[in-house]
């Protein structure tokens, strides 16, 4: 046989066992080629419109070859180190270990660059389907074009060859380590160790713990007003990362076991199935894995923790919009108020007019603010101008002469500075001032965002009070609005006419002149390709900590066959054995998992409020979705040992 | 009684066209509380014939009965079942779990028998003194002595009670020193517990432990030797002779 048969043959045996390598392989050229053709097709350009959504794509995908290339490495390590019994014996009858080497380059070729084309093409064709999510996920009405990029192609292939030689590398440097008797003895040299849970471990174990309790603890108090200078906020993060990082890794390392070997300390030598494939095969991998399985933790975390974050800001465009925005047009002014309703009659559009006069009143909050002390600001410097309206334009607050109570709250704001639930603030005229007692916030929004002077609240008064601070105002202070008519169009689906007309006219180049449709489609494309992007690295994250876990389990399986055969001989069956191993992947799987989970759970929870002012439902769309997606990769490992057990016997 | 009853044993391997008989009718009883082994040279059908006996493999014709119940025609399912009660096995390369302590592997039949709790510490208990690993119960199989593997593996076999225990070259990894202080203990349990033991094995020295040594020769049954009232070595000195009559090589090593 020469030696191009023996290549050949080696090929076709492997592809059967290695598919899912290939399929990962495929599927990553895929992503990355669609990726890019996108970063060049023209028609992005105007997608772009200076929101730099090109600058996002190359970012993102930077950090696509990054978890390529070491998703690929760690692949082929460990299918090289599957076959280390066949080089063994290729050496065995005479090849030297450049010709091994030779082979194992030339197949490595073809399975790559054959998975490669393969890849490509499917990046190709569904770069249409990306390109129309894109543009679903923007709400911009542009079509997508099937367009071949020379570009793109040559970016993906020097990209990948580049990683392949890395691979090559790797290869050769582990072939050229390798002698014949071990070659041969691979697969059962690495149980050999002893293996005893020691203090130390539970020691390390426990540190493992509290430093993870410690990140999450720091993370609560993140925003809570304790840190205020941005170093301060930057030092924490950096806490924050390192000790759940390391925390998560020394739980790897020490606690699993730990808790593990109590259990079966208690069960006294009398271990059932289940417990035999799970706790104590997962007990003496868990350290050797926790390397592994801290970066897989770390992955999922963070691809969870920025999904979320950025569905989070996507998800509540239209809430926000709702309150930056309280009617569907807000107009300061008016003339161009008049304007407008007059062409709004002319099309026959039904409205609602609501109008406010705004007034500026310099109001001394000192006493009702918290969080400010370590800012070291002046008293004078709380002295800010704020909005005060009459309680008889806010509807359902009815206030005492001396109460009033602030609206339009802003989250992001109370982040920074907290308001008591009570005390007194003092509202200053030009001649007089007025002290009010401070009855609380009101999740509530009366005026658009805009003419709030930057986001402060708002304070609803008596009318009694508001007609005599009216009287008293300072003109020094007043914005440069002084009325606010919003307009609400009774039938929602006659808005995007009215919008229309709102363009048209011209009416919406004036400052502070405001359309909530416009707005909500401006934050679309903003935010929407940067959902799109996280998604997409987001699924490669899965799908690359998938597999590895996946390929680390079948491994396992081919390991433990011997196991599987002694127990079916001493009478468990192949259920037995199953169920035994569903524990098992689903510890395997579950932990890392789990342990993700939580810590996006803290990260999101820390600052989701300056993404957006929905928390709960769009974190757990996307951890279900990333649950299920990645729940595939277990139940595929089961699958697997499915097979193995039959073959065992 | 007897404790085994096959009749008519057939195995062949391969397909219509390319077929391989390596069992050719083989009828075998083993009573109960008798210690017997199977000798033969490489090739003659000694493992196929033991995994047949002990329902890890199926035979393509033939009968086996093993305290009156016939499993040959049992489910995956139901033989799993029939192992579990009444079977033991010892193997030449130990099988021993490696994640598993030497407790927790001799203690594995029980569990999958579901005995109490209580009763499984009282079985272990008695077993180990037996066999005198007592005092490795926390070690890890790889921190143990080949010697003291067979004997764990041994333990593990007697500790459920089975009807009968099948060894397949017990011996075979172990020096001549452990290898004696093994079948010593085998035959004490034997003759204590009134246990049934069929051993598969080359070595003529381990066979003469044995109250009866079965010879195969191709798939089928050559002779018997009964050890009667003799004494181990002039029995060795028999099973040394019948060896040499059935084949060329005496020494398969």
């Amino acid at each position: 046989m020469s030696i191009n048969q023996l290549i050949f043959r080696n090929l076709r045996k492997n592809i059967r066992n290695y598919y899912l390598y290939v399929f990962a392989l495929i599927f990553s050229v895929a992503l990355y080629f669609a990726f890019v053709t996108l970063q060049y097709d023209p028609s992005m350009d105007e997608v772009e419109g200076g929101i730099k959504g090109a600058a996002a794509i190359r970012v993102g995908s930077i950090l696509l070859i990054a978890i390529v290339t070491v998703f690929l490495i760690y692949a082929n390590n460990l299918f090289i180190k599957r076959r280390s019994k066949e080089i063994g014996l290729l050496q065995l009858v005479g090849l030297t270990k450049g010709k091994i080497f030779q082979i194992l380059s030339i197949e490595n070729i073809m399975l790559y660059f054959g998975s490669m084309l393969i890849g490509i093409f499917l990046g190709f064709s569904s770069s249409k389907l990306i390109m129309m999510i894109l543009i679903k996920i923007l709400g911009v009405e542009e079509t997508a074009v099937l367009r071949f990029s020379l570009e793109a192609l040559i970016q993906t292939v020097i990209v990948f060859a580049g990683i392949y030689v890395v691979i090559l590398l790797m290869n050769a440097i582990f072939i050229k380590r390798q002698r014949i008797i071990s070659l041969f003895n691979r697969t059962s040299s690495r149980e050999g160790k002893r293996r005893r849970v020691s203090i130390i471990e539970m020691i390390v174990g426990i540190i493992g713990l509290a430093l993870i309790g410690l990140g999450y603890y720091l993370s609560t108090r993140l925003f809570g007003g304790e840190f205020m200078m941005m170093e301060q906020l930057f030092i924490v993060m950096v806490i924050i990362l390192a000790s759940v990082i390391i925390g998560s890794y020394l739980f790897y390392k020490g606690s699993v076991s730990f808790i593990f070997n109590l259990i079966r300390k208690k069960n006294a030598g009398y271990l059932t199935v289940n417990k035999v494939l799970s706790l104590s095969s997962i007990m003496f991998r868990m350290k050797s894995n926790s390397f592994l399985l801290t970066v897989i933790t770390t992955i999922s975390a963070l691809a969870i923790g920025l999904l979320s974050l950025t569905y989070i800001s996507y998800y509540s465009i239209e809430k926000n919009a709702d309150s930056n925005i309280v009617h569907h047009f807000s107009i300061p002014n008016l003339e161009h108020a008049a304007q407008f309703t007059e062409a709004l009659d002319e099309e026959q559009i039904e409205y609602t007019r609501t109008e406010i006069d705004l007034l500026n009143v310099n109001a001394d909050i000192s006493e009702i603010a918290g969080g400010l002390e370590d800012l070291n600001l002046k008293d004078e410097d709380l002295l800010a101008p704020m909005v005060v309206i009459p309680e008889s334009f806010a509807e359902d607050i009815d206030l005492a002469e001396n109460e009033t109570l602030f609206v339009n709250n802003n989250h992001a704001l109370q982040a920074f500075m907290s308001f008591k639930e009570t005390g007194k603030i003092t509202l200053a005229g030009k001649n007089n001032t007025v002290e009010l007692n401070f009855i609380g916030l009101k999740d509530k929004n009366v005026l658009p965002m805009r003419l709030t002077n930057g986001g402060l609240p708002v304070a609803v008064v008596d009318d009694a009070v508001y007609q005599h601070l009216a009287k008293d105002a300072e003109a020094s202070i007043q914005g440069e609005f002084s009325i606010h008519v919003g307009i609400d169009i009774n039938d929602e689906r006659e808005v995007k006419k009215a919008d229309s007309i709102f363009q048209e006219r011209g009416i919406s180049e004036w400052a502070g002149h405001e359309s909530r449709i416009e707005y909500v489609q401006l934050q679309k494309q903003i935010l929407g390709i940067g959902l799109f992007v996280v998604g997409f690295l987001g699924v490669a994250f899965l799908i690359t900590s998938g597999c590895i876990l996946y390929f680390k389990q079948m491994d396992e399986s081919e390991e433990e066959k011997g196991s599987y055969t002694i127990l079916r001989k001493l009478g468990f069956t192949k259920e037995d054995l199953l169920n035994g191993i569903k524990v098992k992947q689903m510890i395997n799987f579950g932990i890392p998992l789990l342990l993700g989970l939580c810590h996006s759970y803290f990260a999101v929870k820390s600052g989701w409020f300056f993404f957006g002012t929905e928390l709960w439902t769009p974190m757990i769309i996307v951890m279900v979705l990333y649950t299920l997606l990645y729940s595939i990769f277990g139940m595929l490992s089961v699958l697997y040992s499915k097979r193995v057990i039959s073959e065992s016997l | 009684m007897n404790m085994l009853e096959a009749q008519k044993l057939h195995k062949s391997y391969g397909n219509k066209f390319n077929r391989q008989e390596v069992l050719k009718g083989i009828d075998i009883q083993v009573e109960k509380g008798e210690f017997v082994g199977i000798m033969g040279p490489s090739g003659s059908g000694k493992t196929t014939l033991l995994n047949v006996l002990s329902s890890i493999d199926r035979v393509s014709q033939g009968t086996i009965k093993i305290e009156g119940k016939e499993f040959t025609r049992m489910k995956d399912k139901q033989l799993a079942e029939f192992r579990k009660h009444h079977l033991g096995f010892i193997f030449q390369d130990y099988n021993l779990l490696d994640t598993l302590t030497v407790k927790e592997n001799i203690m594995l039949p029980l569990t999958v028998k579901k005995v109490s709790k209580d009763k499984a510490q009282q079985l272990y208990k008695s077993i180990v003194n037996e066999l005198g690993i007592a005092d490795i119960g926390d070690k890890y199989p790889n921190e143990i002595s080949g010697g003291q593997k067979q004997r764990t593996s041994a333990a593990r076999a007697f500790v459920h009670q089975p009807s009968i225990i099948f060894a397949d070259e017990p011996t075979g990894a172990l020096d001549s020193k452990a290898a004696s202080n093994l079948l010593n203990k085998l035959s004490d349990l034997n003759e204590k517990l009134e246990a049934t033991i069929v051993m598969v094995t080359h070595d003529p020295l381990a066979a003469s432990y044995c109250s009866r040594v079965v010879f195969i020769k191709d798939g089928q049954i050559f002779t018997h030797l009964n050890k009667g009232q003799e004494d181990r070595q002039s029995f060795f000195n028999d099973i040394i002779k019948t060896q040499g009559v059935l084949g060329g090589v005496q020494y398969e090593y």
